[in-house]
């Protein structure tokens, strides 16, 4: 059996196991797993175009905070079930980032980040400046519990599923992508993006696709989670923390794999709800004191790092300070 | 119109504050492509060295302000001496996730500290102030402006002046060519660092001495340093002084004649106005990226 | 690698899995004569300032009731434990740390800190079932939804800028005629000053401006640009701490000066607004939920005076009204549970709904939506940088200042 196919019989065992999962586990546990299934769709989200395309967005949790409000508002104000409300928000996600992507894709390198960041923070507060439509600052209530609902709650098991499945979703799409020409030619834009044009690849239609296809994705996760809280406000759907956390993951996972995000959200989550049980007080002074740490040992990811320990039987962690510092 | 009048007075004053703060942001970027999510943690850190200077030896905040230029130079120049140093040449977002866990480490380490309540530096003068006509003039605002313009003028002069001035803009434009003349990069680029936060925790002084502070604020002033910065240009700093009047004003005159919750959207809204249209900043040049003006 | 990869992914979902199965205890987690509470406080965040505060007066009420033997349900003495978490003051994390109480067996559930996590526990209190005391969320909304599992010891938002109005329209002298309202945008803010402005028209005063400001804002300069040339008589804000030294500090830079002076809400009893303003911050009118004049005693606390005494001589410091409502909180569960004579989730929520107590923090009796309607919120003022109560009028209030001089002045 070749590493691959090894690779592939463990992803769907894992798979499977996953499928299984709330036969025989609790709730509130239920409720943890399906966080990090939303967190690595995130993360993989943003792979698609940090991670291939070398744009590294800061204001992805923009797609997330819209589709959260898309679906509140159409539940709440035009009582609309959850399902349709979803598929509205995945495409308001797309033409979003499509328009956005019209100015904002001109950019590069620190000043994609800012003014992908700028967009995010502004809309937030566009949001919380039209109380009548959002609820502003008072945030805005899904009717889900009770008689009043269009679409009743389904309770965590459901939820579980729903992040699952979006996690398959998104995972899949990284993973088509990095083996079309697509993929391609994301890759040879984050390495040299003029070069990349000279060679004929139209990198604005690369560029916007990879935009649009990460904020269709943010989106539905933004859409789910709405719906699992049940009320929600502008401060945290349009978190600029929630955006570090989900980029984090990917970067310490490993950008530009279809693994990484996924290694990267289960590490972290793990890893932040350890330390916030028996580190009560400190436990962001040391997730962030772990930040600095991983960035500076671990740059590429741990799934490259991986990779290259395996090939070249020893630890690389004192290369990469060697390589990238000053 | 005597409400004009004073929306733009105030708006100067408060914007003139803005844009100390991101004078040290911006030489950061300009001369290292290096976006210091910390920033605004130096600046809460050095109202705090001024408020302790305060209490505990009485001394005004105009003094601890020096005191806390000193200390958090230090502080800069070691963590960008041993830290930072580490990862200039990894991809962009490396500097970005490495300064956000250290913004997130010193914020921390202050609430810790110090808690997280909000703190204020009394002074008998600072909210006092004279009238202009209708429009009332406070001295704390007043010598902030004044400082600010001072801190500004000082930095250039350093610049264009003396050696190690040079040395950083050398550095700037050219880092490869920099160390072949001679230049020692490591030193240079913790000594901009340095001095980036030392101008940051001058700043958090006087904020102290006419606002309040607390840790989780420092997320708020890195981000309208990101705006000011890019309004005036990367590296600029007499762009960044000029950004930061200009927002203060445009700030003010929103508050004024729009409702005062869209103050944040409109700032973010410039922020992008100008990326699309002058993505140099105002006063900026179409050069390379990484290019100190003064 | 992707093998090591993916079959890391399968051991660290089967060990989470496995970890779970053995924290499932039975259910009403109750064992051996301990009844276990859980809380989800912004120890850290935003918040984190309340938050321990919070935690302060449950863990008072705590070992206060444990030296007396317990509490005392049908008969047998039952010591009482307090599991804390942090949220991180973000909404959805409380909710799921509630949750995963509930997997823990925790059904009775101490109210988390502010109206945000308050509501998104709510929610999941309702859906498991388990019951929940809230002590420090206040905005109306929580007990708009038909909620059945949560009860609030704590005055309404709708009474934190009324109460201010009442008090000047009973005790100024002149009344005031023109009013101005300045508050931050959140929820809780709007609820207050909504109510507030309600009462004030009712009370024969002119609401001449209202204005809002973001929430946690520090420069407040445009609205008072734009309330000082009407010349009110009273400035009131619906505030939170930041919101309200700012409102002061840059009324004194430019020149606003109301006759009767300003009424900040839940600003002016935080310790740090008289701190950091020191003599401006004379005169300035607030609200509490609870003062060391509070009329009420209980058996276990005693009187507000004891409760003042106890926490200085436990904690060192004099106690804030978020120390009391924690504090009061934790006795409402007490006393139901002693009431109903059972630990049975749905007996002890149904003496929930009918207490109806004295207790050191007023009188504790919940409407048909959980909330404590009937008790009043006190007014307090600053005099000579210290806080004292001025309304409502009993034992060891003092009279109101008013009018108040201008800032040079005081």
């Amino acid at each position: 059996m070749t590493g691959r196919r090894i690779a592939l019989v463990a992803a769907g065992a894992s798979l499977v196991y996953a499928a299984l999962a709330p036969t025989f586990t609790t709730g509130s546990l239920l409720r943890t797993l399906g966080s990090i299934f939303m967190f690595a769709t995130l993360a993989q989200a943003w792979n698609v175009i940090g991670g291939f395309a070398g744009y590294a967005s800061f204001g992805n949790v923009v797609f997330f905070g819209l589709g959260g409000y898309v679906v509140a508002v159409l539940m709440a104000k035009a009582r609309w079930g959850f399902w349709p409300s979803l598929l509205v928000a995945i495409v308001f996600g797309v033409v979003f980032a499509v328009l956005i992507g019209l100015p904002v894709l001109r950019l590069r390198g620190h000043y994609f980040a800012i003014a992908t960041l700028g967009v995010a923070e502004g809309t937030r507060e566009v949001v919380l400046n039209m109380p009548r439509l959002t609820g502003g600052g008072s945030g805005i209530t899904i009717p889900a519990l009770g008689t009043r609902a269009t679409t009743p709650y389904p309770g965590n098991r459901a939820f579980y599923y729903y992040f699952l499945v979006l996690l398959v979703a998104a995972t899949a799409v990284v993973w088509l992508i990095s083996r079309s020409r697509f993929g391609y030619a994301l890759r040879a834009i984050h390495q040299d993006e003029d070069a990349a044009g000279a060679v004929g690849i139209d990198t604005t239609r690369a560029k916007t696709a990879a935009f649009a296809i990460s904020g269709g994705l943010t989106a539905a996760a933004g859409a789910i989670f709405a719906f699992q809280q049940v009320t929600i406000y502008p401060e945290r759907l349009f978190s600029v923390e929630i955006t570090v956390l989900f980029v984090v993951m990917a970067v310490i996972g490993g950008t530009g794999t279809v693994a990484g995000p996924v290694v990267g959200a289960v590490a972290l989550q793990f890893l932040s709800e350890y330390l916030r049980s028996h580190y009560l007080e400190f436990h962001t002074l040391i997730f962030g004191a772990i930040i600095i740490v991983a960035v500076v040992f671990l740059p590429q990811g741990s799934v490259s790092f991986v990779r290259e320990a395996i090939a070249e039987r020893r630890l690389p962690l004192l290369d990469n300070v060697r390589r990238n510092r000053l | 119109m005597a409400q004009f009048l004073q929306a733009t007075v105030y708006g100067l004053l408060q914007g003139s504050l803005y844009a100390l703060v991101a004078v040290g942001f911006s030489l950061v970027w300009g001369v290292m492509n290096i976006v210091n999510l910390a920033h605004g943690a130096f600046v809460i850190m050095g109202a705090y060295v001024a408020l302790e200077a305060n209490l505990t030896f009485g001394l005004d905040p105009l003094i601890g302000m020096l005191i806390a230029a000193m200390a958090l130079f230090v502080f800069g120049y070691l963590v960008q001496r041993l830290l930072i140093n580490l990862v200039v040449n990894a991809p962009i977002w490396m500097t970005l996730l490495l300064t956000f866990g250290l913004e997130l480490f010193c914020v921390n380490v202050l609430i810790a500290v110090a808690t997280g309540d909000y703190r204020s530096i009394a002074t008998s003068y600072a909210a006092r102030g004279f009238s202009m006509g209708s429009v009332r003039v406070p001295y704390g605002r007043l010598i902030s402006f004044v400082l600010a313009i001072t801190l500004t003028a000082a930095l250039a002069a350093f610049m264009n002046r003396t050696r190690t001035g040079q040395a950083i803009r050398a550095t700037g434009m050219d880092r490869v060519t920099a160390r072949l003349m001679g230049i020692n990069v490591r030193n240079i680029y913790a000594v901009t660092f340095g001095i980036a936060a030392a101008l940051a925790a001058a700043c958090g002084a006087l904020i102290g001495m006419v606002g309040t502070f607390s840790p989780p604020g420092a997320g708020a002033l890195t981000l309208r340093s990101f705006v000011i910065a890019v309004l005036g240009g990367l590296g600029n700093m007499w762009g960044a002084l000029a950004g930061g009047l200009l927002l203060g004003a445009v700030e003010a005159w929103g508050g004024q004649y729009l409702s005062g919750t869209l103050v944040n959207a409109i700032s973010f809204g410039v922020l992008i106005l100008v990326l699309i249209v002058r993505p140099t900043g105002l006063l900026g040049r179409p050069f390379y990226e990484a290019r100190v003006e003064v | 690698m992707r093998i090591r990869i993916a079959l890391g992914l399968v051991v660290l979902l089967a060990l989470a899995s496995c970890g779970s199965e053995s924290k499932v205890t039975g259910a009403g987690g109750t064992a051996a004569g301990t009844i276990k509470l859980g809380a989800a406080l912004s120890l850290t965040g935003k918040l984190a300032r309340e938050g321990i505060l919070t935690r302060e007066g449950y863990d008072y009420c705590r070992d206060k009731v444990n030296a007396q033997g317990g509490v005392k349900v049908a008969g047998k003495f039952y010591k009482l434990a307090i599991t804390y978490q942090d949220d991180k003051s973000t909404p959805d994390t409380a909710a799921q740390l509630v949750d995963q109480m509930n997997d823990g067996g925790i059904k009775f559930i101490l109210g988390p800190y502010g109206s945000a996590s308050t509501e998104a526990a709510a929610a999941v209190v309702e859906k498991n079932g388990q019951l929940m005391i809230d002590s420090a969320g206040a905005d109306n909304a929580i007990f708009a939804k038909g909620y059945k599992q949560t009860f609030a010891v704590l005055s309404p938002a709708t009474t934190y800028v009324t109460a201010m109005v009442k008090a000047a329209a009973e005790l100024a002298s002149p009344k005031p005629k023109t009013v101005a309202i300045l508050s931050a945008d959140d929820g809780f803010s709007k609820t207050a000053a909504e109510a507030g402005a309600k009462a004030a028209r009712s009370a024969g005063m002119n609401v001449v401006a209202t204005e809002f400001f973001p929430n946690g804002a520090t420069d407040v300069s445009s609205e008072l640009t734009k309330v000082k040339p009407k010349h009110v008589d009273l400035i009131l804000g619906s505030v939170h701490l930041a919101e309200g030294i700012a409102i002061i500090k840059q009324s004194q830079e430019l020149g606003v000066n109301p006759k009767g002076g300003f009424g900040l809400t839940v600003a002016v009893p935080t310790p740090t607004f008289v701190k950091t303003l020191g003599k401006a911050a004379n005169d300035v009118i607030g609200s509490s939920q609870w003062t060391p004049q509070t009329k009420g005693r209980d058996s276990l606390f005693g009187s507000a005076e004891d409760y003042t005494t106890g926490i200085r001589t436990k904690l060192g410091h004099a106690p804030e009204y978020h120390n009391a409502e924690a504090s009061a909180a934790c006795l409402a569960f007490i006393e139901a549970a002693n009431k109903a004579g059972s630990l049975d989730v749905g007996k002890v929520r149904d003496a929930l709904a009918s207490l109806d107590v004295d207790t050191f923090f007023g009188h504790i009796k919940f409407d048909s939506t959980g909330k404590n309607a009937d008790k009043p919120m006190s007014v307090v003022q600053v005099q000579n940088g210290q806080l004292v109560t001025v309304w409502p009028k009993g034992p060891g209030t003092k009279p109101l200042v008013w009018p108040t001089p201008a800032f040079g002045r005081r």
